[in-house]
Parts: structure tokens; C-alpha cells; sequence
């Protein structure tokens, strides 16, 4: 059984709209689905949808044992009964209410009590403030507080770090994680960067023109470049956690599964112990097939050759870190590459990269 | 300052009070309804709720007179009980609120339009019913503008003549507010008592239309 209750979440709507609609079916037991695609591609809808705001949407959406609405039996839970937490992209805090207010406004009793919401999501000192005198992660905070604290049994988050910029994301999505671990509510995450979905999702559905094109886990979908270039310029990213084991020199050293460890750029005022997870590109990663002593890239990682996938011009080779029992990750090689070095499955190589060309997605402080 | 003035400007102010109290609650009942996009016969209901802005006030007064006379819709015959408003101040503040309502529907109207839509869809996924998200957010976060009502309708209350004066009559230290004080006085030819009628009279108005301009200038900030 999954945390959603038997059979998951199910979402099977079809919502007309100017541009040519949205068409979706899924079906996920995964404690956290990412919602994944460009602009455009009905992301938003559906969650607006599953929230009981498209008043014209048709189909059926079901949570465990809970119809929320199913046009052929003629349900249709009104917005109030369907117990989901909304966190729309453009926060919709309500202006007339400060942010324990805000916390406090749901109409649903017996939800967490909101100071241990505020506790936990950092908002404890700023009760009183008026919502309008609060930073852009503060408002995304209270926002997220208060889905939190409206007993909701599934939370819809639209691009909950879309509207913040780089260094303000990386201070809120240790937020996420920790609600993400802590509360184990399901989740519907909408977000168009695809190592935001990796960070956070156990599954992703990619939508593209309002239909859906791929569903699976993260690491395993989002590396096809099919998939990865509908919404993310960047190029596909590997995500990786980690803990903090030891700074200085001007390097910061991850041990992440396996034993492996990385060594990223410095983590600003982070102890040792603190959880990081960082982001590094695919095409960043050089594969070499000995130890390669005298380099100057700070990381060379011993690891395993599991697939190999052409796409396009370009191959993209799976590997898995340490003795092949460590995190999975994506690397792209010219074709030309993969021939001259005589890559194949099961072989073990090692892995080389700057420690600059890791980017810090998050960082939260050891408790 | 003649003191005998303070009498009708007392009853201005308790007239005037009276009818915004009175008229205010289906103001915003009326103004909220209004504001909502998908309601049937909404052109019709507006030109109703608008009449007395157009019929001559006289009109007004006079059918209310009619209403409440003996055998009127709300007479003593009908009604079984005498609601004893005809020339009396009671009837002043009817008169004056339904002179006053389409003032207080048009700026409530306004004030809930003001009101993000998505505000109260929001409060609806919080688990509030369609009521509990009228009374706990659309009221409140339109509570500038239907402050503004108000004080929109007491100033126009406090003005009122031509319906008073048929339903309440124009009785000294009865029915007579300032308004109708400054008619008895032209008619009686005290210029000294009128201009000094005329000068309350100006600083009542300021007092309520300064605050409103205050309130619709900063409507939507926190």
C-alpha cells in the first residue's frame, strides 16, 4: 500500500482549453510525482483540476479509496471537501491576514497544530509580520505552511521554487525535503526543472502539449534527451546527496552512497554533518578508463558502466558509482568516445570532473 | 452660531447614522451579488437597485408615502400593526436609506469586484464553504471599500431633502434636519440662519468625504 492508500493516485481528466486542451491519464503510487514539462504543457490545469477549480474539467480523480470527482458517476467534490493542500505558483496569501493568520486560515479542524508547522518550516519569529513585508522564500514558506496546516491528505505544489531566484531555492528546497520526509503526505509537484524533480520525486510524469509523453522514476526518464530538453536549457543534471565530511582549500567533500565521495565548490557557513545535494551535468562528467594520476579535477570517482543509449549523435552512458552498488549516474559521450575507449556495459571506469562543475541545489544544517 | 441650529444638526447626524445602518447590510448583500459574474437577470436588478438615483426624489417620497399609508403595502391595514413612521424621524430614516442604497450598492459592488477571484478559490481549497469564504474573506478584504460604502451613504443620507420632506415632514425638533432646515429658513427669509445651516453643512460633508478618498486611494494595500 502506498502512502496515498490502495491503488495510489489516479488522475484521468481531459480539460478543454484554448490551446488545444489537456488529455492526461496516470496513475502513481509514489509518495512524491513530479509533474514535469514546459511551459504550456498543462501542468498547472491539472493540478487546478485535481483541486476542484476547473468547474468544466472531465474525468475522474482518485486517491486511495476517495473519489474526488468522476464525471460518469456524476461526482463531483466541491473544492472545500476534496482535503487537498494547494500551494499555488503565485502563493495567493491571503493580504488581510498576517502569517499566523495565513497558517491558521483553513476551515478544516484537527490539522498540525500550526505553531509546530511554523517550527519546523522556520517561520517561528515572524508570526506577527504582515505578509506583504516578508522576502520572496519567507511568503513560499508561509505559503507551504499553510497547505500544511489544512489537514490535507494530498498536497498540490505548483513550481514551489519557480518564483525565487538561485540562491533563495537552494535556502527553500531543504524546506521541501524535510516536509517531504517528515509529514509523508502524497504529493503532486509541478516544476519544470529537472533537477528539482530529481531532488524531490520518486516518480515524474512528463506532460508535453497536454498530453503525457513519459512516467517513471526521475533517473531513469529525465536523462533522455526527448525528455530533458522540453523544459530544462541546462542539459540534463545528475542530483546527488550527500553528507558534509570536511571543507576547506576551497573544496567542500560529500560522502554520498557507497562510500563514494565528492568534492563540490565551498557550502557557505555549513558544518560538517550537514545533508547537501548538489547537481552536476551530464556533459560535464569525462570518463576515464585507468586511475589517470597528476589531474587537477578534484574528483575522480571509481564507478560502473551499467547501459549505454544512443540518442542522437550523442551516447548516454549509465553508470553506477563506487562498486556498482552506488547512486546512478548519467554521463553524455560523443559516439567517436565510446568506440575509442571500448566502453561497455559492466565495465569499471572512473569518473572525472572539476569540483566547479557541481552546483549546490541544497543545503540544510545538521540538527 | 445660532444654538437652536444644534437641534437639526443633531438630527441630522442620528438620521443620517440610523439610515446608513439600515441600508448598509443590504448594500452589501445587494453589491456583493452584483459583482458576481455568472447571475441571471443582473442588468435588471442593477436598473432596479439604481431607480432612486434617477426618479426625482419627490417620486421616492411620494411612493413611499403611498407604502405606508393606511392602505398601503406596509400599512397599518395590511401589516396588522402601526409602524408609525409617517412624519416622524423613523420615517426620515427610511426615506434617506432608500435615497442612500444605490450609492452604498455601487461602491460595495466595487469593492467585492476588487476582490482576486482567486483569493476565494484559495479559501475554498482551505475547506471553506461558499458562506464562511463570503463572510471570513470576501468581506474582509473588502473592507476598505465597504467602509467607503458607508460613509458614502451617510454623506448622502445626511443630504436629503425631496423624499424626507413628503415622508417625515418638516416638523422643528421633530423631522427638521439641516437640509430642511435650510428650505425653512430661505422660505422664512433668515439669510443669516441658512448661511450658517449651510456652513455645518460643508464641514459634515468634508468630514465623511475625506476618509473616503483615503480609503479608496490605498484600496488593496494590506
Amino acid at each position: 500500500m502506498s502512502l496515498a492508500g490502495d491503488g495510489g493516485l489516479e488522475v484521468d481528466l481531459c480539460i478543454e482549453g484554448p490551446r488545444g486542451g489537456v488529455d492526461v491519464s496516470f496513475r502513481s503510487e509514489a509518495a512524491m510525482v513530479g509533474l514535469f514539462g514546459p511551459s504550456g504543457a498543462g501542468k498547472t490545469s491539472v493540478l487546478e483540476a485535481v483541486a476542484g477549480l476547473r468547474p468544466r474539467a472531465r474525468g475522474r480523480v482518485r486517491l486511495g479509496d476517495r473519489v474526488l470527482m468522476d464525471s460518469e458517476l456524476g461526482v463531483r467534490l466541491p473544492p472545500e471537501r476534496r482535503e487537498v493542500g494547494y500551494l499555488p505558483q503565485d502563493l495567493l496569501l491571503f493580504p488581510h491576514l498576517d502569517v499566523a493568520g495565513n497558517v491558521a486560515s483553513s476551515g478544516r479542524p484537527g490539522g498540525e497544530p500550526t505553531a509546530r508547522v511554523l517550527d519546523v518550516l522556520g517561520l517561528s519569529a515572524m508570526e506577527r509580520r504582515a505578509v506583504g513585508t516578508l522576502s520572496g522564500g519567507e511568503r513560499q514558506r508561509v505559503a507551504l505552511a499553510r497547505a500544511l496546516c489544512s489537514r490535507p491528505r494530498l498536497l498540490l505544489l505548483d513550481e514551489p521554487l519557480g518564483a525565487l531566484d538561485l540562491p533563495l531555492r537552494r535556502r527553500v528546497l531543504p524546506y521541501l525535503m524535510r516536509v517531504r520526509d517528515l509529514y509523508r503526505i502524497p504529493t503532486l509537484l509541478v516544476s519544470h526543472d529537472a533537477a528539482e524533480v530529481q531532488a524531490l520525486c520518486d516518480e515524474v510524469v512528463v506532460l508535453k502539449e497536454g498530453r503525457v509523453v513519459a512516467q517513471g522514476p526521475p533517473a531513469e526518464v529525465l536523462p533522455s534527451e526527448r525528455v530533458y530538453a522540453l523544459a530544462d536549457a541546462r542539459g540534463y543534471e545528475n542530483v546527488l546527496e550527500g553528507r558534509l565530511v570536511a571543507t576547506g582549500d576551497g573544496v567542500a567533500r560529500l560522502r554520498v552512497k557507497a562510500g563514494v565521495e565528492l568534492a563540490v565548490p565551498p557550502v557557505e557557513a555549513t558544518g560538517v554533518g550537514a545533508r547537501v545535494v548538489v547537481a552536476v551535468r551530464a556533459e560535464d562528467l569525462l570518463v576515464a578508463t585507468g586511475p589517470t594520476p597528476g589531474l587537477s579535477a578534484r574528483n575522480r570517482i571509481p564507478a560502473r558502466i551499467g547501459r549505454l543509449r544512443v540518442a542522437g549523435g550523442a551516447v548516454l552512458l549509465e553508470a553506477s558509482l563506487g562498486e556498482g552498488d552506488g547512486p546512478r549516474v548519467a554521463v553524455k559521450l560523443t559516439a567517436e568516445a565510446v568506440r575509442d575507449l571500448g566502453l561497455e556495459a559492466g565495465r569499471a571506469v572512473y569518473l572525472v570532473a572539476k569540483s566547479s562543475s557541481f552546483r549546490i541545489l541544497a543545503v540544510e544544517e545538521a540538527p | 452660531m445660532d444654538a437652536a441650529l444644534l437641534v437639526p444638526l443633531a438630527l441630522s447626524v442620528q438620521v443620517a447614522a440610523a439610515a446608513t445602518a439600515l441600508g448598509l447590510p443590504p448594500a452589501v448583500a445587494l453589491g456583493w451579488v452584483l459583482a458576481r459574474d455568472r447571475l441571471p437577470g443582473r442588468a435588471l436588478l442593477q436598473t432596479l437597485v439604481a431607480l432612486p438615483l434617477v426618479l426625482p426624489p419627490t417620486a421616492v417620497g411620494y411612493l413611499l408615502l403611498r407604502l405606508l399609508g393606511r392602505k398601503g403595502l406596509l400599512g397599518t391595514e395590511s401589516l396588522g400593526v402601526d409602524l408609525d413612521l409617517l412624519f416622524t424621524w423613523k420615517g426620515a430614516v427610511l426615506a434617506s436609506a432608500v435615497m442612500a442604497l444605490p450609492l452604498m450598492v455601487q461602491a460595495a459592488r466595487g469593492a467585492f469586484e476588487e476582490v482576486d477571484p482567486r483569493l476565494e478559490s484559495m479559501a475554498r481549497t482551505l475547506g471553506h464553504g461558499p458562506l464562511s469564504v463570503a463572510l471570513r474573506f470576501t468581506v474582509p478584504l473588502a473592507r476598505r471599500g465597504l467602509a467607503a460604502a458607508a460613509l458614502l451613504g451617510f454623506g448622502r443620507a445626511l443630504g436629503e431633502f425631496g423624499a424626507t420632506v413628503i415622508v417625515a415632514g418638516n416638523i422643528e425638533g421633530r423631522t427638521q434636519t439641516l437640509a430642511l432646515a435650510i428650505f425653512n429658513d430661505i422660505q422664512v427669509g433668515d439669510e443669516a440662519r441658512a448661511s450658517q445651516a449651510l456652513g455645518l453643512t460643508l464641514v459634515l460633508a468634508f468630514l465623511v468625504l475625506l476618509p473616503v478618498e483615503r480609503l479608496l486611494r490605498r484600496r488593496g494595500a494590506p
